[in-house]
């Protein structure tokens, strides 16, 4: 199971790489591999805010439909509308090319409760 | 469970439990990662091992090898094992070959469906009966109780109540790895591709044997030195295809046996996501959602009317079958939608609409196979004629879709806003 360094991760396994005051967020490697082919993502409508853990998105497989939670309190800014079209993206790709949008952080303190990649890695290793 | 029983209703309770390894579970996990291994029916079973399409395709094309040993497995013998099989089942089981298998129901004396099952004549007075393993332990009770004569036979007369106790039947679970000899777990080899692979493990005479097997018949021979009764059933829509009932402990040697001389034929081991998305393709019910269910469809609405024989001197629901004959205005459906990139997939309970987008039904179970979404939907007989043209309604896929006014129910004659159109298709499919 590929954890990419340099991101911070929930339990739920959702990513958010932090750049600045905006945040790129997506789904996990555990997370795409769990739900097998992606074939449809509902994105949130750019300019609303999310708080931390607050479901913003829905990745449909063949097997279910999972809510995706925001990692970090924010303002979404943009959302990869590739995905409307590729949705296998957040497959093939999880930690690139797959990410489901970028947050304006609207609370710093948001961040303090997600996991770095060592202790993702040793979080999944208890699942 | 809580709540009013109806006269008749047989009311077992499942004892919940940790899930078991499944007999190849050391197979599994040499195929694929611990988190594609789910608990299913009370057993750890793999859900998929390259990808369900794959899998789905492979079957379709070439052939796959499916973990059936969790479903129940009975042998029913005695000098009256026939009968009473004939008072237990919906369909015929007297007037069965040797060496033929039949497909039927056991009812309740309300008439509602506790599983379907396979009945397989072994000898004069042997049989075997493989039930779904989610109902196994509720058909053991049940057949036990009716045994004992303290089940429910019939609200109408009590001449059948009194004769069950009488018959001379024994009843063993023939997974049972404690049995002295004789027995038996499921696995399934679908597809195409099925019997060249058999062939490589049989010598040529067994190989003709299996090859000219009739739907629904079934020869005991070796596989690769292992004794196997073999029988040409399976849950795919598979022209070609077998179920092979071996002893557990041989088991792990059959199954990698198998896909040993399938591998250059395309064989690949396939599990329950594909099991469900080929069942579903091929129109197939499975109990809890297009039998019986939060809706108690009834083996009519299912499409298996054939299967209950209601001029049959006796079985258990007959009454109540006959009155479900007459008056049902539900039934199965297939139908059959777009997958396009960008289409939303369609889930159980989403409503369908009619031309006016009035609700006339529900989706009961749905598989997106290559570009085309296939769903079993409980609809209203007078919009289930193949061609007829349905909406589709999303409900909500979560609160936050809720919250924006996505309805979570749509009950029936009620008006929606149609997101996707499809088309009712032939009630099944075969491959």
């Amino acid at each position: 199971m590929a954890v990419a360094q340099g991101l911070l991760y929930t339990k739920d396994h959702e990513w958010a790489r932090v750049e600045g005051d905006t945040a790129t967020v997506g789904i996990t490697d555990y997370a795409q591999e769990q739900l097998g082919e992606v074939v449809f993502v509902e994105l949130p409508k750019v300019g609303k805010e999310f708080g931390a853990h607050k479901e913003f998105a829905v990745v449909e497989s063949s097997k279910a439909a999972s809510d995706v939670f925001c990692p970090v309190a924010g303002r979404v800014t943009e959302v990869n509308t590739e995905l409307e079209t590729q949705p296998e993206l957040v497959n093939k790709d999880c930690y690139g090319e797959g990410w489901l949008c970028k947050v304006k952080i609207t609370d710093t303190k948001s961040l303090d409760s997600l996991m770095d990649a060592k202790k993702y890695e040793e979080y999944l290793k208890t699942l | 469970m809580q709540g009013s029983t109806s006269p008749g209703q047989f009311v077992f309770e499942q004892r919940a439990g940790e899930s078991v390894p499944s007999v190849l579970y050391d197979e599994h996990v040499k195929l694929t990662s611990k988190s594609h291994i789910t608990a299913f029916a009370g057993y750890l079973m793999p859900l998929w091992y390259s990808s369900i399409a794959q899998e789905h395709r492979a079957v379709r094309q070439n052939a796959g090898l499916f973990d059936c040993t969790h479903m129940g497995v009975l042998e029913v013998c005695g000098p009256d094992a026939g009968l009473f099989l004939d008072v237990v089942s919906t369909n015929r089981v007297e007037d069965l070959k040797l060496g033929r298998a039949r497909y039927g129901y056991v009812l309740d004396a309300a008439g509602n469906v506790l599983d379907d099952i396979i009945v397989y004549r072994r000898g004069e007075t042997r049989f075997m009966v493989v039930v779904n393993a989610a109902n196994e332990a509720k058909i053991r009770s049940y057949l036990h109780e009716l045994q004992q004569g303290r089940a429910v036979v019939d609200t109408a007369s009590s001449l059948w109540a009194a004769k069950l106790p009488k018959l001379k039947v024994s009843i063993q679970d023939m997974r049972d790895p404690n049995r002295p000899s004789d027995r038996r777990v499921d696995l399934a080899l679908q597809g195409p591709a099925s019997f060249d692979t058999l062939g490589k493990l049989t010598d040529p005479s067994a190989a003709k044997r299996i090859c000219e097997l009739k739907s629904f018949a079934f020869v005991e021979e070796k596989v690769g030195g292992i004794d196997c009764l073999i029988c040409r059933t399976g849950y795919t829509g598979s022209n070609v295809g077998v179920e092979l009932f071996v002893d557990p402990k041989e088991a792990p040697r059959l199954w990698n046996l198998i896909l040993e001389a399938g591998r250059p034929l395309g064989v690949l081991p396939c599990g329950l996501g594909s099991r469900d998305s080929l069942r579903i393709e091929a129109g197939l019910p499975l109990y809890g959602h297009e039998l019986d269910g939060k809706f108690q469809i009834s083996p009519f609405e299912a499409g298996y009317g054939w299967a209950v024989k209601l001029d049959k001197e006796f079985f258990i629901g007959q009454a109540a079958m006959r009155r479900v004959a007459e008056t049902y205005d539900m039934e199965v459906a297939r139908i059959e939608l777009s997958a396009a990139r960008g289409v939303r997939p369609i889930r159980q309970d989403d409503a369908l609409l009619d031309e006016k987008g009035e609700c006339v039904g529900w989706v009961l179970s749905a598989a997106k196979i290559e570009e085309k979404q296939i769903a079993l939907a409980y609809l209203d007989r007078k919009a289930a004629v193949e061609g007829t043209r349905l909406g589709v309604y999303y409900l909500a896929r979560s609160a936050s879709q809720a919250e924006q006014g996505r309805l979570e129910v749509v009950t029936k004659g009620q008006k929606v806003d149609s997101d996707l159109g499809g088309t009712v298709t032939s009630r099944f499919a075969k491959f």
